[in-house]
């Protein structure tokens, strides 16, 4: 009994780690169901397109989402004709269901954004920051997670990170650079 | 004729020394509007080798606030940010580096910290490559405002909280770092 508990606890305890390291570059990320601002019950299976999808955590009070949404919404539609289509996730505990309505609506979003609830999918990708992506080829396999480009204004993008990712994939080279960051607003998980 | 000639001269003295004095105030009164430009503490500017510097303590615990005056979070521990400044004085090195454009290092974040009475020295980051400043920063870190790190004075990294600091969490911190003998020397 007790060498079960302790394998129980080891098991626990490696989960735990790897829940906080979150998903990786090449592996499969789970095929995920939220709901949406209408309470329909959404799958990533679902809502990909035929070359993946990229999933964006967003806010309807950051400054740095607004500061990117036109962007989001221009790579967005660019890339949709390609078959990659965006998810939206709002996971920050701070804003409720109408304001995240009425943020979708000011920004133009034309894609789902779905209802991470206590942040429990943030949690199991580690996601920490809005504007985070994650791309995920056809085959839910995370080909790219970070910035979206390397200027928060917009006016001096010298690296456009996920417009590049999505041009190697799509072109069936590896991602060069496949992680990066930015400096975002963090996520307003439930239990801060 | 003589008293004429006196009493005009003192006239005109006394009329040239009030001129002068008169003259001198709006000279004062000229400078003032300088003096209501500057609005808050001094920041300086930081690109990625001051960065790498900065990062690097020099004798003492170090603990280094990184935030923006557009990041709700960042505002509102900002106090506890002054309370530790003021309770640590002497015993750490503490600076706070801003991720706000540049446009706002004369404006918004020397305005903000004058109304937090922050003393503690005030760096706003410059780089082409924030992506480049965060690994350098932490490579656990996303880039996700705020982030409070405390680092031991050999350089190592003995505390790092991602979002708003809890000022207890932070004091007995730093409180451990203190307690070491190497602490401070």
């Amino acid at each position: 009994m007790k060498r079960l508990f302790l394998l129980a606890l080891i098991v626990g305890l490696f989960a735990l780690a790897a829940s906080g390291q979150g998903l990786k570059i090449g592996a499969t990320m789970e095929n995920f169901s939220l709901p949406d601002t209408n309470g329909a019950v959404q799958t990533l299976d679902s809502l990909k397109g035929e070359k993946g999808a990229l999933i964006v955590f967003l806010s309807a009070q950051c400054p740095v989402v607004k500061g990117y949404h036109d962007r989001i919404n221009e790579i967005a539609a660019a890339y949709k004709s390609k078959g990659i289509n965006f998810i939206g996730i709002n996971s920050n505990a701070t804003e409720d269901l109408a304001w995240v309505k009425s943020n979708i609506a000011e920004y133009g979003y034309q894609f789902p954004v779905l209802i991470d609830k206590n942040n429990v999918f943030a949690d199991k990708l580690n996601a920490q920051s809005t504007p985070e992506v994650f791309y995920v080829d056809a085959s839910r396999k995370l080909v790219y997670h970070g910035a979206i480009d390397n200027d928060r204004g917009g006016d001096n993008v010298t690296q456009p990170y996920l417009k590049t990712a999505f041009e190697e994939s799509l072109s069936g080279k590896a991602v060069s650079q496949p992680n990066t960051h930015a400096i975002g607003c963090t996520i307003k998980r439930a239990n801060q | 004729m003589r008293r004429f000639f006196a009493s005009t001269f003192v006239f005109l003295f006394v009329t040239l020394l009030v001129a002068g004095v008169s003259a001198q105030g709006a000279k004062k009164g000229a400078v003032r509007p300088k003096a209501a430009i500057s609005i808050g503490p001094k920041v300086t500017q930081i690109d990625l080798e001051g960065l790498r510097g900065l990062l690097k303590p020099k004798g003492k615990p170090l603990v280094i606030n990184f935030w923006a005056t557009w990041c709700d979070p960042c505002r509102e521990e900002f106090p506890q940010l002054v309370k530790l400044d003021a309770a640590y004085k002497g015993k750490i090195d503490f600076a706070t580096v801003s991720f706000d454009d540049l446009v706002d290092i004369r404006t918004t974040v020397p305005k903000f910290l004058r109304q937090m009475k922050a003393q503690m020295p005030a760096y706003l980051l410059i780089t082409p490559d924030e992506n480049a400043a965060i690994e350098l920063i932490s490579k656990d870190w996303e880039g996700n405002l705020p982030l409070t790190m405390i680092f031991n004075a050999d350089g190592s990294v003995a505390y790092m909280h991602k979002g708003a600091i809890a000022y207890s969490a932070v004091t007995a911190e730093v409180d451990k770092l203190l307690a070491q003998p190497s602490a401070g020397k």
